[in-house]
C-alpha cells in the first residue's frame, strides 16, 4: 500500500472540466430543490387558496426579492432538469464518448442559463 | 452486509431515481404546455386547472415522485458527508418527518378544491 499520497483538494485551485462541473452543479441544484420542496407546496397551496392569495403570490414574485428567488429557482430547475436529461441517456448509453459527453455538458449550461434569462428577463418587461 | 444508515440498497434507489425522474421528466412539459394552452395566468383559470381528478392525481403522483426523487438524492449526499452514523440518522428522520409531512400537506390542499 502506498503510504502518502499528494492531497489536493483546493477548490479555488482546482481546474474542473465542464462534465465534473456540470455534475457538481447538478448535486448543488438538487440539494437545493429538496430544501426548496416545502416553500414550493406552499406556493401551490397558497396561489389556490382565493383569488388574494393567487394575486398576492403573483405580486411578491413582482418584487426584487420575489423575482430574484424566481430566476434562482427558474435556472436550479432547468440545470437540473436538463443534466438530468443528460444522465439519463448516459444509463441509455448515447453520448458517453468524450466529445459527445462534452457537448451535452456546454449544451447542458447553456440550455439553463439562456432559459433562465429569457424568463427573467421577460418577467421584467 | 446492510447496515444501518448505509449504502448497500444502491440498486432499488438507482431504479427509483430514475423512475421518478422519467415521470417528472414528462409531467413538466405538458404541465407548462396545459398551463399556456388553457390560459390560466389567473386565479380562476389556474383553479379550474386542478378541479379534475385525473389532475389532482397526476398532480400528486408529479408531487410523490419529487419527494421520492429528493429523498434518494439527500440520502447520497448524507452517505457522502455525513459519517457520523448519529448524526446521519437524525438527518434522515428530519427529511422523512418533512417529507412524509409535505405529501399529506399536497393532499389536503389538492382535495380542498
Amino acid at each position: 500500500m502506498p503510504a502518502k499520497r499528494p492531497f489536493f483538494l483546493n477548490l479555488l485551485i482546482i481546474r474542473l472540466p465542464v462534465g465534473g462541473m456540470v455534475s457538481i452543479l447538478h448535486r448543488v441544484t438538487g440539494a437545493a430543490l429538496s430544501v426548496a420542496v416545502p416553500f414550493l407546496i406552499y406556493l401551490l397551496g397558497r396561489s389556490l387558496r382565493s383569488a388574494e392569495d393567487f394575486h398576492a403570490v403573483a405580486d411578491w414574485f413582482g418584487t426584487p426579492l420575489g423575482w430574484l428567488i424566481l430566476a434562482g429557482l427558474t435556472w436550479i430547475t432547468l440545470h437540473h432538469f436538463f443534466a438530468g436529461l443528460r444522465h439519463l441517456g448516459f444509463d441509455l448509453g448515447w453520448g458517453e464518448d468524450r466529445e459527445p459527453a462534452r457537448l451535452t455538458a456546454w449544451l447542458t449550461l447553456a440550455l439553463g442559463i439562456g432559459l433562465t434569462l429569457l424568463v427573467a428577463i421577460g418577467r421584467l418587461i | 452486509m446492510r447496515r444501518v444508515g448505509g449504502a448497500h440498497r444502491g440498486i432499488d434507489m438507482w431504479l427509483m431515481q430514475r423512475a421518478s425522474a422519467l415521470y417528472m421528466a414528462l409531467f413538466l412539459p405538458i404541465f407548462m404546455a396545459a398551463v399556456m394552452y388553457c390560459g390560466a395566468f389567473g386565479y380562476a383559470g389556474w383553479r379550474a386547472m386542478f378541479v379534475p381528478l385525473p389532475m389532482k392525481l397526476a398532480t400528486l403522483l408529479f408531487v410523490a415522485a419529487l419527494l421520492v426523487h429528493g429523498w434518494i438524492g439527500m440520502r447520497e449526499i448524507g452517505i457522502d458527508y455525513v459519517q457520523h452514523l448519529g448524526v446521519r440518522l437524525i438527518y434522515y428522520f428530519i427529511f422523512a418527518m418533512l417529507y412524509l409531512a409535505c405529501l399529506a400537506w399536497t393532499v389536503a390542499i389538492l382535495w380542498s378544491i
